[in-house]
């Protein structure tokens, strides 16, 4: 199989996935939940939100979605996350859940994260 | 920042992208801005854009911008090969770079290769030098390229093959030259000059009064000026020309030793050379035929020694023995040996024709008129086309030092019907028109007479 684009995945192009997990959203909605999730650590800058996407995109891991019904003029480009995508953002989200474990058993957390 | 300001960051990206996404991201840059307001959220937003099209931009230039819908099709199956569309993915800088050092190194090597300092030899070439002043030269040049001697030496042409130098004698390159003339040494060249031309030069009045010339003028401290060996040779060759009125003597100088050994026989090798190129010429006989009307034709480029092309040359005259004319085509003929001519013109004659002392083999460029000339003076022949070169007098080289060399006439060809010889002139035909119709011409004229 060839290396894929995504291995390991950056954190933006996480982000994106999870942000796409419950609805189809344009670019600047994507950037808003983005900055939701992250408790506004995180705002994509438009270079790195389009590449990433382009990016999800050429991996399969998300896609455009076809809305035919919005008027011309304002059209924004939707994405929504592929079956493939979710596989991927689930293994990465089991990745850190392991490192998570890992990290409490150590006692490097304090009580107050799950 | 501007939204021009903006534009210009975004060209740091790949064409590709921005072909796709340069809409959207101006899109999120007004949305940003619309929703991000106050000084210090602002100064946050520019920070963040900039920051954002350095981070940005490696991963855009990682992308394939290849249509996704191939990858989506088979994306989605695991375990299937996944195909991708190679031909529509942009060329990487890294692809161009390599490109551009690769051009360049290829250029610099055809250059290396090809010994780029050619340009200086191609001028010169360019100009018409005298068969003594080309071998010269090439003597000369043997310096710069010492193994091309051996390719020279195989050209037997008439007069230069009377100066060949072997390699071991280029090599011996003499250190002197590049020192200035001295005086004494001025005055030895001249004298060497003076004495070749009164033993050699075929009228010994004229050689007399050149040797007094030259004397006078080195007395006069015309040639104390002069220091270097290219010049005193070209100033030489000016003032011996006024005094003979002749412009085939030239006195030349070579940078190389030139070797005492005299004129120099042809190598064994150099006539089997020659043997093989004309054998493989056909002797230069190019075209043998007989017209409507039995007209014979022939046409050959040169008059090649009789000892190889005797059998060839007498087979074709032969050939076109039974004719009731014949046309010789000598438009492309370069000329060559004073005995071929001779054989050639002998059926014309019933005889061979008594040459005036040819004892050398010439240069190219003076028997075309000869034969031409022969025919014409003495009315066996329609000289038909344009006005001949003019070459006539027959050069030899002399040796007068270690570095300078004399080309004298010799041989005067004298018209036995008086009048000038065609030296310089060329030979008038008796029709003239143009070389390339000069064929269709003859054609006409020798057709008629016949058809009658």
């Amino acid at each position: 199989m060839p290396k894929r684009k995504f291995d390991p995945l950056p954190t933006a192009a996480f982000q994106i996935l999870l942000s796409l997990a419950d609805e189809e959203l344009h670019g600047y909605a994507i950037m808003r939940q983005v900055e939701q999730q992250t408790n506004g650590r995180m705002r994509l800058g438009p270079g790195t939100l389009y590449s990433s996407i382009q990016g999800l995109l050429e991996e399969g891991l998300i896609e455009e979605v076809d809305r035919k019904a919005e008027p011309e003029t304002e059209r924004r480009r939707y994405y929504r996350l592929t079956s493939s995508g979710r596989k991927l953002a689930r293994t990465e989200a089991e990745r850190l859940a392991d490192l998570l474990r890992v990290a409490r058993a150590k006692n490097i957390l304090r009580g107050d994260y799950v | 920042m501007s939204e021009r300001a903006f534009t210009w960051l975004v060209r740091l990206y790949p064409a590709a992208f921005r072909r796709k996404y340069e809409q959207d991201t101006l899109q999120l840059y007004r949305d940003r801005m619309r929703d991000e307001r106050g000084l210090v959220r602002r100064v946050r937003l520019y920070r963040d854009l900039m920051v954002d099209a350095v981070l940005g931009a490696p991963q855009a230039w990682r992308n394939s911008y290849a249509e996704a819908s191939a990858d989506t099709l088979a994306g989605d199956v695991s375990g299937l090969p996944g195909f991708h569309l190679l031909d529509q993915e942009p060329l990487r800088a890294g692809a161009v770079a390599i490109g551009f050092v690769f051009s360049i190194s290829a250029l610099v090597g055809f250059g290396l290769v090809m010994r780029l300092p050619a340009p200086v030899c191609a001028a010169r070439a360019g100009a018409t030098l005298s068969p003594i002043e080309a071998v010269m030269d090439r003597l000369n040049r043997a310096i710069a390229a010492p193994r091309n001697d051996a390719g020279e030496r195989a050209a037997v042409d008439g007069g230069s093959a009377q100066a060949q130098l072997t390699t071991n004698d280029a090599a011996r390159a003499d250190k002197s030259a590049e020192r200035p003339l001295s005086a004494s040494e001025k005055g030895q060249v001249v004298q060497g000059v003076a004495e070749n031309l009164t033993a050699h030069y075929f009228d010994r009045q004229k050689a007399l009064a050149t040797m007094e010339r030259l004397r006078e003028l080195e007395k006069q401290g015309e040639y104390a000026g002069i220091v270097d060996g290219r010049m005193l040779a070209e100033r030489l060759t000016a003032d011996v020309r006024n005094a003979t009125g002749d412009p085939h003597v030239s006195v030349a100088y070579s940078r190389n030793a030139i070797p005492n050994a005299g004129p120099a026989r042809p190598t064994a090798s150099a006539l089997i050379q020659y043997r093989t190129v004309m054998l493989k010429q056909n002797c230069s006989l190019e075209k043998m035929e007989i017209l409507p009307g039995n007209v014979g034709y022939l046409k050959f480029n040169s008059f090649p020694d009789m000892e190889v092309c005797g059998a060839s040359f007498h087979k074709a005259l032969a050939q076109v023995g039974g004719a009731n004319a014949v046309i010789f085509d000598l438009r492309d003929n370069t000329g060559g040996f004073p005995e071929t001519v001779a054989e050639v013109a002998a059926p014309l004659f019933d005889r061979t024709v008594a040459w005036y002392n040819p004892k050398q083999t010439q240069s190219a460029t003076t028997l075309t008129p000869a034969a031409g000339s022969n025919l014409k003076m003495l009315k066996r022949a329609t000289v038909i086309g344009e006005t001949t070169g003019g070459g006539g007098h027959v050069g030899v080289f002399h040796r007068v030092d270690e570095h300078f060399g004399i080309g004298v006439p010799e041989t005067k060809i004298i018209n036995p019907y008086g009048g000038p010889d065609w030296d310089g002139v060329g030979v008038e035909p008796d029709v003239k028109v143009k070389a390339v119709d000069a064929l269709n011409e003859a054609e006409k004229r020798v057709v008629k007479p016949v058809g009658r």
